[in-house]
């Protein structure tokens, strides 16, 4: 028995479109996905170009995957991936998508007749819609992921194992290219008093506000982060001593002058800082200009806080006496 | 070539018949690019696919490489993915002659279509001999960072039993371009292709 | 009289589907080569009136052959049987002195045709 009066129920139910062209790109057939979708029918468009029916094909680049179906006897295809949709169809969920057409997957197949010699083209077009959008959530899902995987929970600066990556490719830079490479180390003055006096809630406030208000003060190249507790870090690229220590003082004194308020009361807070600038020869391993901010902070607290001090060349140790 | 099973008149037959291929591969693909394009006789190999990884990972290790991955399938149990593995300066070579110009298209849509294009021309000419017919899925490019050509190697031929290595090299006119071509094959498509080679040994 | 043939392929197969697209009324004594050195062997020993010829081979491709013939001035029609298509392949082949370039896989008309072209059949 032959099946052959099964086809045309079957393409008329089919949740796909097929269209069939051929050599000059004329319309033999679609079918009635085809026609439902791009609101056409097959008996105005028969014989005519397909690039003439749907007008918003890619042409140059389909005619070229065409010839070679035709030239090369073999099957090409398109996916959503790289071209999100050939027909611009609309789609059957408004909702959940951000674009308004049809994904597509399409696959552009030779087809021998035994009705005609001219060579034809069967393009299946497959609705890869619900694909795009889950595509879609999972790219916007890995970059919140990326993002949250680089900042520290509470401030929203840097955290510290990928500002410490930052700091090593920083320093790799400057020392390939010759730049000049300067870190700025700081500490919230009595943090612990801070603590103590406004309770964790108001330290932690402190803390967003404070990392928010420096944040303000950068320039986009600055690198960000905290370093632990109520310790943090500035990477200045291109930035020699000089430079950072007028950064440093800068940023110290805003603070200073910076008024918080936190349940009706008004918070005061300083910070200390220490500035040391990458000495090439001596500092191999980022973990020694990171010790060399870290003396200067060091000696800023030692110095009285709310204050800048930087690293001198040569210094090897924590002062022992302040000055 | 290590026989896995094959008689050496299976081997010389199968080796016969992709050469044929080959060749009409190389006269399709001739005449689409407007050039002239050689093939040299690919040297076959079928071993296990676990030893795939081993043997391809030395040569794209340290290089920038493209893996694509496109299934195929036809009559008399017939079947299998086809793998083409190139370095990137070798697709860019082809993409210009397929007259792709620089951001006309993603990269990846340019390795899927060169690859579809070696992938289906050769063994649209192998079924051809064979009297049988394939069917093709979508190129599927699944890599072209550096580096972890041998991982994925591993991922991609975990599922099947058996490859057929088939070294490409294409020369054309200007360039030269370089590739190897795999066919991953189940186990059950072994008997069936050694099947289909008797009955071409009988009949001559 | 039956005319000495040799058949030069290093594939069985290749060899085999020459024999087969032969016509019935060809009336010929076969010998085969597995390679280049084999055939150009039995050419120097014996009167063979027609090469089928491939032309890559192990040991010594169908170029090689065809450049001894040549040298050797060895007496024998030469057709060419080969998977690679090149033209200038064809090109060179035909320089050497073939008669014909046939592609595989053998078409059996064109076979023929040129047989009959230079009264073999």
């Amino acid at each position: 028995m032959s099946h052959a009066w099964l086809s045309s129920p079957i393409l008329a139910q089919l949740n796909s479109g097929v269209i069939v062209i051929d050599d000059e790109y004329q319309i033999h057939y679609l079918n009635a996905f085809i026609e439902r979708h791009a609101s056409v029918q097959l008996s105005e468009v028969q014989g005519k170009s397909i690039f003439s029916v749907f007008a918003d094909l890619p042409e140059a680049w389909l005619k070229r995957k065409l010839m070679s179906v035709l030239d090369l006897n073999t099957p090409a295809f398109s996916s959503w991936e790289q071209r999100q949709y050939i027909f611009k169809l609309p789609h059957l969920r408004p909702i959940t998508s951000s674009s308004q057409y049809m994904a597509q997957n399409c696959s552009m197949l030779p087809l021998v007749s035994d009705q005609t010699d001219q060579p034809l083209i069967c393009i299946l077009i497959e609705d890869a819609t619900d694909a795009f959008v889950y595509q879609q959530h999972l790219s916007k899902t890995l970059i919140e992921l990326e993002r949250a995987n680089r900042q520290d929970g509470l401030t929203k600066v840097l955290n510290r194992r990928y500002w410490e990556e930052q700091l090593k490719q920083e320093i790799h830079r400057a020392q390939r290219y010759h730049h000049p490479l300067s870190l700025i180390l700081f500490d919230l003055d009595k943090f612990k008093d801070l603590n103590d006096k406004y309770g964790h809630l108001g330290g932690d406030f402190v803390l967003i506000q404070l990392a928010s208000f420096i944040s303000s003060l950068l320039r986009d190249s600055d690198l960000f982060g905290r370093y632990g507790g109520e310790e943090f870090g500035i990477i200045l690229p291109d930035t020699g001593l000089e430079g950072a220590v007028e950064v440093a003082e800068r940023i110290c004194q805003a603070v200073a002058e910076y008024p918080m308020l936190f349940n009706q009361q008004t918070i005061r807070a300083s910070i200390s800082m220490g500035v040391a600038e990458l000495l090439p020869k001596q500092h191999l391993l980022h973990d020694d200009v990171i010790r060399c901010a870290d003396m200067a902070l060091y000696n800023a607290k030692r110095a009285g806080r709310n204050r800048v001090c930087s690293y001198l060349a040569g210094e090897t140790e924590y002062q022992k006496k302040v000055n | 070539m290590s026989t896995l099973g094959f008689s050496e008149e299976q081997r010389d037959c199968l080796q016969e018949i992709i050469n044929v291929a080959m060749g009409l591969a190389s006269d399709k693909l001739a005449r689409f690019l407007n050039t002239f394009v050689h093939l040299q006789v690919p040297s076959i190999a079928l071993v296990g696919a676990s030893h795939i990884p081993a043997e391809f990972e030395n040569r794209y290790q340290d290089t920038e490489a493209a893996l694509v991955s496109q299934g195929f399938f036809g009559n008399e149990g017939v079947r299998g993915e086809a793998i083409v593995l190139y370095q990137m300066e070798n697709a860019h070579k082809i993409s210009a002659l397929l007259g792709y110009e620089v951001g006309d298209v993603s990269e990846i849509e340019m390795l899927t279509d060169i690859s579809s294009i070696l992938t289906t021309t050769f063994l649209n000419g192998l079924a051809d001999q064979i009297e049988n017919s394939l069917s093709y899925s979508a190129p599927r490019v699944l890599s072209s960072v550096k580096g972890d050509m041998s991982s994925l190697l591993r991922n991609t031929s975990f599922h099947w039993e058996h490859a057929l290595k088939v070294d490409i090299s294409y020369q054309l006119v200007d360039h030269s371009f370089n590739c190897d071509m795999i066919l991953l094959i189940p186990g059950e498509a072994v008997t069936n292709i050694q099947r289909i080679l008797d009955r071409i040994l009988e009949d001559y | 009289m039956a005319l000495p043939v040799l058949i030069c392929d290093d594939s069985l197969l290749a060899r085999k589907q020459v024999r087969k697209s032969l016509p019935e009324s060809f009336d010929a004594e076969f010998q085969t080569a597995g390679n280049g050195l084999e055939a150009l062997t039995i050419l120097r020993a014996q009167e063979i009136g027609l090469v089928f010829l491939d032309l890559t081979m192990p040991e010594l491709d169908g170029i090689g052959v065809l450049e001894a013939i040549k040298a050797e001035s060895i007496d024998c029609f030469v057709i060419v049987i080969s998977a690679d298509i090149q033209p200038e392949m064809k090109k060179r082949v035909m320089e050497l002195g073939a008669l014909a370039f046939i592609h595989k896989p053998v078409n059996e008309d064109k076979l023929h045709s040129i047989l009959k072209q230079y009264g073999l059949i």
